[in-house]
Parts: structure tokens; sequence; C-alpha cells
């Protein structure tokens, strides 16, 4: 399922002899979920802001659905609504989102919970790391109370239990000397272990879904499979299931089962890593993949580049919002496509997809460049890129 | 820049250690020293130009003194004996001489030393000064922390339309209008005078609540504003605050443990900065309520041309501004871990 | 070194999405904003400079005594008289025009100045900026008000004495407003850009800069207002800014100050003048700032 996951450096320097494995922890019970029984399912949810008069939206009837224990990636540029989704999960969104459609977590409705029922669930059930860990942590306050901090919200554990716990949290994140780093504050620690540290406090309320947006972006590349393999230990160990949010295709199939990509607020593809990636139907996916530089690729050729514009939310098409920049369109797609398993666990939003007479020679298929590709991931919302190993 | 990953260990600091840090170990305490040592110029600075400034006045104290029918043989004796005729720059070398022992010089008119007029004068201008900043501190940080709990709420909006008000009325006319209503029309509070401390503590405190209120109460209209729209900010931008959020603790704890907490280094460079300016301020506000402070003998000195009294009260004012400054990297060192523990 | 480098006005950071709650509040708030202060100075302007001789208004000095402390209302006189026997509204709108005259000129002097030496200072860096910081900070630790009082008290009360005196004292804070304005625009790329097509030094300044700093210029300006306002009517209250018997609405309160049990009114007019003046400019300069800084 990730077999291309041995490409990536595995060696996670920063592991300690002689740190006591006792984050192992079977089934607690809670974990126990019916397989096959989808853990969280989304099903047209929008999410929409007003700016400066403007109506802007960011999420438009995004429908998805996950079984526990699962690793998720969530594929999209920036702006296509995969980190404002994610978000809508937790209600962690300003009081003057409008949010619409359902979001079901273990068969319970989240959207419309009352504050205090979501604050049990922030945290507890799910948690999220995000992409910047030099910003996400409070730099005023030491590392090990802000994961008590955590610890507290979600049990009955007085200052000595949440500190060992902390303690136990970090270990568990193989953060090397957890008890003096205990005491240090985060612009102490280099990035990767600053990211570690928000790991630690995601797991303090042993969640059973974890989303990890864009949570590898801000850090180098050896970094950023170490903490990759760390979530991978991490889910198997702890039966959580994880998203991850993420600009980067290849990041994703080399970790991720299932892959969902977003456009312009919805999802246009669903599918378990291996179909997505021989099977690919929903051009927009395949102008992703297309812009991956591979090592077969002619040398000195241009990588191909997709026309137009990403859409402008406030103004989307009428129809599929790809339709402009897509050389498959035909006048069909002036109508809305529906988001179906057209095959088996194989979702789609298209109605002239890839492989069908109407498709072209792939040349003409568009393409991101991989400029435009990391340029987009760097003016997404949170990017503040930064050196690593390098306390500030 | 420090490489935090590598463990820090005792006597190994790489190779670029500066002379300053091998003195001083602590990075908090190089930064004291280092504003410390620019705080100096900065004084030098306020003095010279103070005593140029004086100094291009036209018409000069021995002048003043011995009013307009005195002949020029009397003027003339008189500035040798004040010491008037000499060089600016020799002056100016010799009053700093003695300033820095402490000694100010006499008052030209009354031929006190200053420093014994200042030492009268001080206690009221920071009492009066205290009085004010503590009670616009203590009100300001409440309201502050209930109007960002809910932006745009109605206690948000309400406080803040009532502090853009108050930021806009000059302090001699809310001097005026305080009393008015308090001490003309309800007769609660006198209207003018002062009382030691040494007569009772109520005494005391009875005839400075009008004048604290007029310089206390745009004060903490200002801090509330301030500190209201650093905490709305760092709720709404920081993702610390996100994170926070996502742990699943209540809003106020994240506003009151996280947002807070940082607001306040910026709310404490702000009161570091106003300090200064206030102090000038207390000037009109002292002449209102005839209070005997600083303000009040500086605009005495100033109607006499008494200009060494005027230049002891301008070096007074500026010190106290720049000390303020460095109060304000003291609690930066103090408070901030980034600042305490040593990083650019 | 957080202080150093802080502009004075560290209150003045955009409120972030402050009328979003309201879907399309921004434009309706933000408009009725900008138009309610704005029109109203344009109406204190006007009643200031044009309205007594609009009116056929007495003069506001020279009144007869017999005429003294007539009540608002009374035949000729709508706010009535002081104890000179001058007629209030004359003295309260000829007092206007001296406070907007002074306060205007002062801040066009301050921005000018203090906006050129911030921006270069900020642009050019080096020894040049920080000697230039260091002069200035010598002035912010500087007790305006003092000396300005002392030169006032010295050179004799005047109208250009008090701008000299006020304009030389905006000028740190204006520099640092600049300069921190110009520090955020270096390390944006289209600045880079003209420094790599080969733009002079002077072209980049007010080709380039200028136009991206005049916003925050402006709107520190229009703080500036009420801030000069209000000092001005302070020395003059002191007796050192305009001289009498010309009105200014400092003096006018310090005059009714007197008699301030038995007619309050002549504390209270000028009071109110000077607060509806100051909060309009207050208003506009806030609600500038955060229309700029919500783009």
């Amino acid at each position: 399922m990730t077999g291309d996951r041995t490409t990536f450096p595995t060696d996670d320097t920063f592991v300690s002899t002689g740190v006591i494995d006792s984050g192992a922890q079977p089934d607690r019970g809670r974990h126990a979920a019916v397989p096959g029984e989808p853990l969280l399912t989304v099903s047209d949810l929008r999410v929409q802001f007003t700016r400066g008069g403007r109506r802007i939206n960011a999420v438009n009837g995004l429908s998805y659905e996950m079984v526990p224990g699962k690793m998720m990636a969530i594929i999209g540029e920036s702006g296509s609504g995969k980190s404002v989704s994610s978000r809508a999960l937790m209600g962690l969104l300003p009081g003057t989102a409008k949010i619409s459609g359902s979001i079901r977590f273990d068969g319970r409705e989240l959207i419309g919970l009352d504050e205090k029922e979501l604050r049990k669930l922030r945290g507890g059930d799910i948690a999220m790391v995000f992409q910047d860990p030099a910003r996400s942590l409070n730099p005023t306050m030491k590392i090990g109370s802000q994961i008590t901090e955590a610890v507290r919200a979600h049990s009955d554990l007085d200052k000595k239990g949440a500190h060992a716990r902390a303690v136990e949290l970090l270990r568990l994140v193989r953060l090397p000397a957890p008890e003096r780093r205990f005491h240090e504050y985060p612009h102490q620690l280099s990035g990767g272990m600053r990211q570690r540290v928000m790991i630690a406090i995601a797991l303090a309320g042993e969640p059973r879904l974890l989303i990890a947006d864009e949570a590898t972006t801000a850090l180098d590349v050896t970094t950023q499979a170490q903490i990759m393999e760390l979530l991978v230990e991490l889910r198997e160990r702890l039966g959580m299931a994880v998203i991850m949010i993420s600009h980067d295709l290849g990041l994703a199939a080399s970790y991720a089962e299932d892959v969902v990509v977003m456009y312009a607020g919805q999802a246009v593809e669903h599918a378990p890593v291996r179909t997505l990636f021989s099977n690919v139907r929903m051009p927009y996916t395949r102008a992703l993949l297309g812009a991956i530089p591979a090592l077969d690729r002619e040398p000195h050729s241009m990588l191909p580049v997709t026309p137009g514009q990403p859409p402008d939310l406030s103004a989307l098409p009428k129809g599929c919002p790809f339709r402009p920049r897509c050389s498959n369109a035909t006048d069909k797609c002036l109508e809305h496509p529906p988001f179906l398993e057209h095959e088996p666990d194989h979702w789609w939003a298209c109605w002239n997809p890839a492989g069908t007479e109407l498709d072209t020679a792939p040349e003409i298929t568009a393409a991101l460049t991989p400029a435009s590709a990391t340029e987009a991931a760097h003016h997404s919302e949170h990017d503040r890129p930064e050196d690593e190993g390098v306390a500030r | 820049m420090t490489t935090a990953t590598l463990p820090r260990v005792p006597g190994n600091r790489g190779p670029r250690v500066s002379p300053l840090r091998r003195v001083t170990g602590s990075p908090a305490l190089r930064l004291v020293v280092k504003r410390l040592l620019m705080a100096i110029p900065i004084m030098l600075g306020v003095t010279v130009l103070t005593f140029w400034v004086l100094s291009l006045i036209p018409g000069n104290a021995a002048q003043q003194l011995l009013g307009a029918e005195a002949t020029p043989e009397d003027i003339a004796l008189l500035e040798e004996r004040l010491g008037l005729n000499e060089s600016g720059v020799s002056r100016y070398l010799s009053w700093l001489g003695n300033a820095v022992t402490g000694d100010l010089g006499n008052s030209l008119v009354s031929g006190q030393p200053v420093s014994d007029v200042l030492g009268e004068r001080l206690p009221v201008t920071g009492e009066l000064v205290f009085l004010a900043f503590f009670v616009s501190l203590i009100l300001a940080v409440p309201v502050a922390l209930i109007a960002a709990h809910k932006p745009n709420g109605v206690l948000d909006r309400v406080s803040m339309m009532v502090s853009t008000l108050g930021l806009s009325v000059a302090n001699y006319v809310l001097a005026l209008l305080l009393v008015l209503v308090f001490a003309v029309t309800l007769g609660w509070l006198p209207a003018i005078g002062y009382v030691p401390l040494s007569e009772g503590l109520w005494a005391n405190l009875e005839p400075m609540i009008l004048p604290s209120a007029a310089i206390g109460l745009p004060l903490f209209c200002f801090y509330a504003r301030f500190l209201r729209g650093d905490l709305v900010d760092q709720m709404q931008q920081e993702e610390y605050v996100t994170t926070a959020r996502a742990k699943g603790i209540g809003s106020w704890q994240v506003l009151l443990r996280h947002a807070f907490r940082n607001s306040s280094f910026g709310l404490i460079t702000v009161v570091g900065l106003n300090l200064g300016a206030l102090i000038g301020g207390t000037v009109i506000v002292e002449q209102i309520f005839a209070l005997p402070g600083v303000g009040q003998m500086l605009l005495q000195a100033i109607n006499t041309r008494d200009f060494v009294v005027v230049q002891a009260a301008v070096v007074i004012f500026a010190l106290v501004a720049v000390l303020a400054n460095l109060f304000v990297d003291l609690m930066y060192a103090v408070l901030d871990p980034r600042i305490r523990y040593g990083s650019s | 070194m957080a202080v150093a480098d802080t502009p004075l006005q560290v209150a003045e950071q955009p409120a972030a999405d402050q009328d979003d709650a309201v879907p399309g509040g921004r434009r309706w708030h933000g408009k009725l904003g900008i138009w309610l202060p704005g029109g109203a100075i344009a109406l204190i302007v006007a009643a200031c400079f044009l309205g007594p001789a609009l009116f056929g208004l007495p003069r506001p000095v020279g009144g007869s005594v017999l005429e003294s402390y007539l009540p608002a209302g009374s035949p000729g006189h709508l706010l009535g008289t002081d104890p000179n026997g001058n007629d209030i509204l004359s003295r309260l709108l000829h007092g206007g025009r001296a406070s907007l005259f002074i306060a205007f000129t002062v801040n066009v002097i301050g921005l000018v100045l203090g906006g050129t030496l911030g921006a270069v200072s900020g642009y050019v860096g080096g020894v040049v900026d920080t000697v230039i910081m260091r002069i200035l900070d010598v002035l912010i630790a500087f007790p305006s008000l003092v000396l300005t009082l002392a030169v006032a008290q010295a050179l004799g009360p005047s109208i250009r004495n008090t701008i000299f005196a006020l304009a030389f004292f905006s000028i740190p804070a204006v520099a640092r407003v600049a300069r921190s304005a110009v520090l955020r625009l270096r390390g944006q790329p289209f600045m880079a850009a003209a420094e790599l097509s080969g733009t002079s030094a002077w072209r980049m300044l007010f080709k380039h800069l200028a136009p991206n700093i005049a916003p925050q210029l402006i709107t520190f300006g229009m703080l500036g207002m009420g801030i000069v306002i209000i000092i001005e009517g302070a020395l003059s209250f002191l007796g050192l800014g305009i001289p009498a018997p010309a009105p200014s609405w400092g003096n006018m309160v310090a005059d009714g100050q007197l008699s301030l049990s038995a007619t309050p009114m002549l504390v209270v007019w000028p009071s109110l003048a000077l607060l509806v003046t100051v909060l309009s400019f207050n208003l506009l300069g806030e609600n500038l700032r955060s229309r700029w800084s919500g783009r």
C-alpha cells in the first residue's frame, strides 16, 4: 500500500537510545470501531466567508468518507479549500464563516454542535497538527505547559500526573531528552523538534482522528520524511486515522492509502492511491500528476503547463469549475458533474474523464509546472519557510 | 542565532564570542547593559539641546531679576556673579560636571539649591503619575479582555465608543469638567489643593482623585483600545491561538493564558513610551489643581526666566522618559523567554 | 530591540476583519465612518472660515462691557457674551480658525520634513540611519511641551512661534512612522526588482516609496491634527499660545475657568468645540487607516 515509502530516508536521527517506549497503548475500547463502517462522513460541506463585501465560497459541496485507522490524503492547490474544510471539522473557523452540509463523526453530526461539545471534541477525538511549527506554538510558554494544558483539558490528571503524561508524550514522539525539553521554550528547539511537540500536543487527548494540515511543508526534505515516518508509526501503534492535507501529490503517494483530490472547494477525485495512479480519471488530477518531474522525462524538455488561472472563489464558473482550463471540456461541462462512485472505490466528478474516447493525447493534457506548484505552496495562507535545525 | 539542536555545553559557545558577551553572561543582562550605554548619549543630547535652546532666548535672567530700571553696570555685575558671561560651552561643561554629582545649581530667583526644591516637588508629581497609571491600567486590562472576548459584541462596541470619545478630550478640558461636576455642582471632592501624606492617607488622597482622574481617564481609554486591538489581532491572526483552541480549552483560557500573555508585551511598550510623554502633561494639570509638583515649578520658572530650574526640570523629565524605556527593556528581559534565553 | 523600533503610535495597528460580522457591513460602515467625520470637519472648517462673514457676526474682540454676561439666545448673540461683552459664537469661530490653521501648518511641515527624514533614513540605512535615529531618540526623550513653553514665553506668544515649536517636535514621530513603513517596503519584491533594473535612489524614493507610505503618513497626519489642536489649546490655556485678546479655544477655556461656578457655559462651549473637532479628526484617521490596511 505504501510501497514508495522506502525511497525516503527513514533514519530518525533524533532517536536517542535508552528511550523507554512507554507510548505503546493497545486498543483502549473506544478505538474499537467496526471495520468498514465510516469513521468520518463529510457530505455536501459548504463554507462561505464574507470579505470586504465579497462572498468567498471556500468549500463548495465537499463530500468524502473515511474508515477508522486509515491514512488519507487530501490534495489540492492553495485555495482549494482543503485547509478550510478540515478546520470546519473541528469548529475552528471564525464565527463569521457560514457552514452548511453535514459532517458525521462516528455517527454524530458535528455541524451545529454547541461550543461546549465542540471543545470536548477538539483535541479529544479529533486533533490537528498545523503547518508552521514556529508559529503554531506559543512563543512565551514552556513547551511542557503547552502540552500539559492539552492533557488536562481532556483528563482528570492533577499537575503531577499531567507532567508525567506530557513527558511520556514527548518520548512517544521521539523528542530526545524529554525531561529537559519540557522546561524549554519553542525558540530553543529546531523546526523538526517543534513539529514533534505539536504532534505530542495533538496526541494528548488520545484522538481517533489526527489531521495533519500541511504538517511538513515548512520543514526541509529530510525532516519532512522523519515527521511523516513518525506519523505513520504513531497511526499504526495508536490505531488512529490520519488525514494528511498537502499540496504535494508525491508525498501523498508515498504515505497515504487513500487520496482525495480537491479543486475549487470540492472533491473531484477520490480513490485508493494505487488506483489513482494507475487509472487516473479526472483531467485535473492528471494535470497534477504530469507536473511531477520524472527521471524518465527527456532531459531539458519543458514540463507541461496548465493554461488559465486557479479559480476565483468569489465568482466560480457555471458547471464544472475546472472547465475553463480543461482540454477535455465539452458543452456538457456547463452542467455541474456529480461526484459519484463510477468504479468500485473510485469516485470522480467529470463528464469526460480521461481514458474515454474524447480523451486526447497526454501531451495535450494540461499540467501545472512544478514551479507554479511550489509557488502555490509558498503563497498558501500560513506559509513561512524556515531553516531547519536553527532556532530563532 | 544560536544552534539549539546542539546541547549547550558551558564554555563551548562556538568561535564567535564578543567581548561584551564574555563579560556579561546572560543575554538579558547584556541587553540591559547595552541599553544603559545607549541612554547616556541620549541624556547628553537632551541636556545639550536644552542648554542651546535656552541660550538662544533673548533677554536674560539678570535683566529679569533686576527689572527694567537696572543699569547696564548692575546687570553686568550680576551676570558675572551668576556666571552668565562665560561662553556657552564652558557653562555647559561646568553645569554637567556638577549635575553628575547631583548638584543642579541654585535657583536664580530664590537662591535655593534646585536639588532641594526637586526633593519637595518630585513626590507630588510622582504620586499623581503613579495614581493615574495605576487606576488606568487596573481598569483598562479587564475592559480590554471583556471587549476582546466577543469582538463586535455589544460590550466591545460600547467600550470602544466610550474610549474613542475619551481619547479626544484634552486633559485640561477634562480637568475642568471634572471640577465642574464633582467639586462645583456635587461638592463631593475639593477642587484644588494638596495635603501631604503625613496628614493622613485619605486627607492626602482626596484632593488627588480629580487630578489623577484627569490624567488617568484618557490614559485608560488609550490602554483599553490598544490592548483590545492587540488581543483581537492575536486571536484572529496568530496560529498559536488556533493551536490552543484546537486543544479544546475554553475561550477565556485561550484569551488569558495565550493571547493576553503575548499582548502584554505590546502593552508594556506603550506604557513605557507613555510615561515620558505623560510627565510633560502633568504641567497643565498641576497648574489647574494647584498641586506643588515639578510641573508647577517649571511653569513658574519659565515665567520668571529662572533657567537653572527650567534646565533641571527638563533634565528630570527626560531622565524619567529614558528610564521608563529602560524599564520596558528590563521587563522584556524578565518576561520574554526569547530574550531571556537569547536569540536574535 | 523591541523598543527602539516600535513606532510611536503603537496603537495604530490594523484591527482585523472588524466588520465581517454583518455581510456587506464593512462597506456601509466603512463609507459612513469616513464620510461622517469628514463631513463634520468640512462643516467646522466652513463655519470657522466663512461663518463670521456669512452670518454677519460681531467682531470677536472689542466688545462693550455693557453687554457682558448676556445669556445664550440673546438677540444678536446666539450663544451669549463673555465677561468683556464679546460674542461667544464669534470668538468660537475665530478661535477655531487659529486652531485649524496652526494644526494644518504644523502637520504639513511635520509630514514633509519628518516623512522625508524617516524615508531617507530607512532607505539609506547604515550609519546615516543610526545617526538620524539617535538624534530622533533625543528629541523623543525630550519633554517637548516644556521646551515649547519656554520658547513661547521667551519669544513672546505668537502664532508663528507656536507653529515652529510644534512642528519641530512633531518631526520625530512622523519620521519613525515613515521609517518603519519604508523598512517594511524594502523587503518587498517590487523594490528589489526596481533596484535591479537600475532605478536611481531618488527615483526610488519618490516614485516607488512615497506613494506607498503616503496613506500611512496621511492617516497619521489626521491623528496628528487632533494632537496639535489639543496641544495648541494647552499653550493658549497657559497664556503662551495665541496672544490675548485674540480668541482661541484654549484661552477661552482658561478665561472661563475663572468663573467656572457662576458661568460654566463659558468653559463648556469651547470645550465642546475642541471635543467635536478632535473627535472628528481621530475618527477620520482611524477609519481611513482601517480602510487602507483592510486592503
